[in-house]
């Protein structure tokens, strides 16, 4: 824990202005990497191999589509009932959510998958030399527990963004909704079909947002 | 003279537009700025960053909501995560998503303003013939009783139980079907959202509306703006086509919400010596979740027909907060959730049967709040550094309402009553309250989200401490206002639709007469 706690110094006071103008010291990620020793030290390490999606990547490497594949195993662990994660495609899921994201955000979820993989703080704070997707199971789910409940905030902050993308990559698939009894929408409802005005003369269809003077009320209003 | 609304994909050539006034963004502030300065005959330009998404596309599934309806898909937070921002982006704005609840701004808030920060032109007598147009357009009404879902009768029971005050939201919805996905963008029109009432109405009477069309930074020279440089936005990827449109005004109104309202001034080297930005109040939300041996059904029916003002006030030195309950369908609400991935998975199994209260703190009331400070990020385009400071107040506030909707959850029959912290406090009786006390309450440990952003660009009388006037123009420039909840110099205590609604309806007058 003494190697932990110097660790600690390296985190900025609050309000200290930045060194330099470098977006990997100035962003969110970059407070995290040199919180926890930073670098690609044991990163060099291999990370498990996953196969790509047949339509291809469009936002992630390989090597993050694999470390994402194997964050979701562990976010979602299978249960009964539940389709599984590879059923839905969550990484894949990830892999297009992001591409809709800004360019920061990209490089910064980019950031937290190298840190999340990187075996050094994992090895620091957990003794393991593995990189996160190559390890067992109870050593990942240990792994994301100590970034759950860490006391440095930047790692709760990593833990809920990368566990908020693999939820909602999972749960938005309709396909995971017997398994929670979510009806979904009503049938009969929406209409795919519905007009589009877009004004230019034409004239607008009438409908629940037209306006028709209401008749007056006892006390000389609406409400 | 019917105007028309224009979206990104038809605009393929730069443009270059001269007009009497420009309205960037149309939520509920620009909405009702630009409704009215067409009906006083002025030539009307509204820029939109957003798509024109109408019911043709809300198909009431979450995955396509927040990707076209929401500011960053949803993910808008804090730098730290340590808030949640729930913000709309569509033509419509916020009021295309939210959850039509509608207050009239407080009298007790109006005094503050004028009493600290000098503002004497607001005030009850001044907004009521607004508010009372507004609300016979938007279909204000109590929602029925008989009509309310089990999600919120949990809290109307516990709030009658506990002889809480108590009562019904009043909503902009006509012929509402009580479907519950106000929140994705209604399917049938019910709600009365600026997309389908105001923004139409104006553009019949000459508005032009170019959707995907994002403000990026204003042209002023000496006293006066020159300028509204935009570029057009890809609907599909988010980014920008490089197709560019010049707006050429004689008065500028900028009504792009807390946060994006300040960004374009920020852009704009327009920073009133660091103000812009500063003090944004965010009304945090806490929330609890309750376990019910009944079904709730918490994703159907109108999501917020019940508020309690009980604890609005809860004497000096001390942060008052109201309550509501959310809707809850299943991506926002795995997402929202907290602990390990299989506590998640368990907890959304018992999805049919979870109320969720939310307790919403009305900040920027106490002397030492700074609120939420929203400052440019290097090479971000639609993301800003937002940071939110939290101080004592919060965190007593944050666990008083914690209890206080615990025990009303307990009050209307909860099996089970846990919180949202990182390590979930799981309580099993009322006897277990005081587990609350043990939970660290800090940034980051427990969930905070805002669906209110307000402030920003803040009005005030003294120049030196505001952003905007009374009169909602910017201080040190003639022809530019600022027309949304930025304005707002502290929160509201109630949900801040038709507040914004109100003052824009009423600056209108004075834009139209400086154009």
């Amino acid at each position: 824990w003494g190697r932990v706690r110097r660790m600690k110094m390296y985190l900025p006071p609050p309000g200290a202005k930045p060194a330099r103008r470098s977006v990997l010291k100035r962003g969110l990620i970059g407070g995290a990497l040199l919180a926890l020793g930073g670098g690609a030290f044991l990163f060099t390490r291999g990370s498990v191999e996953v196969e790509a999606p047949a339509d291809g990547l469009q936002s992630l490497t390989p090597r993050e589509f694999a470390i994402v594949t194997a964050l979701s195993y562990r976010v979602i662990p299978h249960r009964d009932g539940f389709p599984s994660v590879d059923a839905v495609q969550v990484a894949r899921g990830c892999d297009r959510i992001l591409t809709l994201v800004d360019d920061t955000a990209l490089t910064e979820t980019k950031q937290l998958l190298v840190l999340l993989e990187n075996a050094l703080p994992n090895f620091l704070f957990g003794r393991r030399a593995r990189t996160f997707s190559t390890m067992s199971s109870d050593d990942q789910d240990a792994v994301l527990a100590e970034w759950r409940t860490s006391r440095i905030t930047l790692r709760r902050t990593g833990y809920t963004a990368l566990r908020g993308l693999v939820m909602a990559a999972y749960f938005s698939s309709p396909s995971t909704w017997p398994a929670i009894g979510y009806p979904g929408p009503l049938p009969g409802i929406y209409d795919p079909n519905a007009p589009v005005w877009k004004g230019a003369g034409v004239e607008r269809p009438i409908g629940n947002g037209t306006f028709h003077e209401p008749a007056p009320t006892a006390d000389g209003g609406s409400r | 003279m019917s105007g028309r609304i224009v979206t990104g994909d038809e605009i393929t050539q730069d443009l270059t537009l001269e007009c009497d006034v420009c309205v960037v963004g149309s939520g509920s502030g620009g909405a009702w700025t630009a409704h009215e300065l067409v009906k006083q005959g002025k030539s009307v330009v509204m820029l939109e960053e957003g798509g024109y998404h109408t019911r043709r596309e809300f198909d009431m599934t979450e995955p396509r909501a927040f990707q076209n309806l929401y500011q960053e898909l949803g993910n808008r937070a804090a730098d730290d995560l340590s808030v949640t921002i729930l913000q709309g982006r569509s033509v419509g704005g916020g009021t295309t998503v939210n959850w039509c609840s509608t207050f009239r701004t407080p009298e007790r808030i109006l005094k503050i303003w004028k009493d600290r920060h000098g503002i004497d032109t607001l005030s009850t007598a001044a907004l009521t013939p607004h508010w009372d147009a507004i609300e016979q357009r938007l279909h204000v009404a109590p929602w029925p009783q008989e009509m309310m879902n089990a999600n919120n009768k949990v809290l109307w029971d516990g709030l009658g139980a506990l002889g809480y005050e108590r009562g019904l939201i009043r909503r902009n919805v006509n012929n509402c079907l009580n479907l519950g996905f106000c929140g994705l963008g209604c399917p049938v029109d019910a709600k009365q959202s600026m997309l389908v009432t105001v923004l139409p109405d104006a553009v019949e009477k000459g508005l032009t509306i170019y959707a995907n069309t994002s403000a990026r930074v204003l042209d002023w020279d000496g006293r006066k703006v020159t300028a509204v440089r935009a570029e057009v936005i890809d609907g599909a990827t988010r980014k920008p086509t490089g197709v560019k449109v010049v707006v050429k005004p004689k008065v500028t109104v900028v009504s792009g919400g807390a946060i994006n309202s300040p960004g374009l001034l920020m852009r704009s080297q327009l920073m009133s010596e660091g103000r812009v930005g500063e003090k944004t109040w965010f009304h945090p939300v806490l929330m609890m979740m309750a376990e019910f041996e009944h079904e709730v059904n918490a994703f159907q029916g109108a999501p917020q027909s019940v508020y309690s003002h009980h604890f609005i006030e809860r004497g000096p030195g001390k942060m008052g907060y109201f309550l509501e309950v959310p809707p809850v369908q299943p991506m926002l609400a795995s997402t929202v959730l907290t602990g390990a991935g299989a506590e998640t998975i368990e907890l959304m199994t018992k999805l049919k049967h979870l109320n969720v209260m939310l307790a919403i703190h009305v900040d920027g009331l106490l002397p030492d709040e700074e609120g939420a400070t929203v400052r440019l990020r290097d090479g971000a385009h639609s993301r800003y550094s937002i940071k939110y400071a939290f101080t004592p107040a919060h965190w007593e506030a944050f666990r008083s309402s914690c209890k206080e909707m615990a025990k009303l959850q307990f009050a209307a029959g909860a099996k089970r009553v846990r919180s949202l912290h990182v390590s979930p406090v799981t309580l099993n009786s009322l006897a277990d309250l005081d587990q609350l006390d043990d939970a660290k309450w800090e940034a980051m440990q427990v969930r905070v989200a805002t669906a209110h952003q307000m402030g920003g660009c803040r009005m005030g009388k003294d120049a030196s401490t505001s952003v905007v006037d009374p009169h909602l123009k910017y201080h040190s420039l003639d022809n530019l206002f600022v027309v949304d909840g930025s304005v707002l110099p502290t929160s509201l205590g109630v949900n801040p639709q038709e507040t914004i609604f109100g003052i824009a309806r009423w600056a209108a007058t004075h834009i139209g007469q400086s154009v």
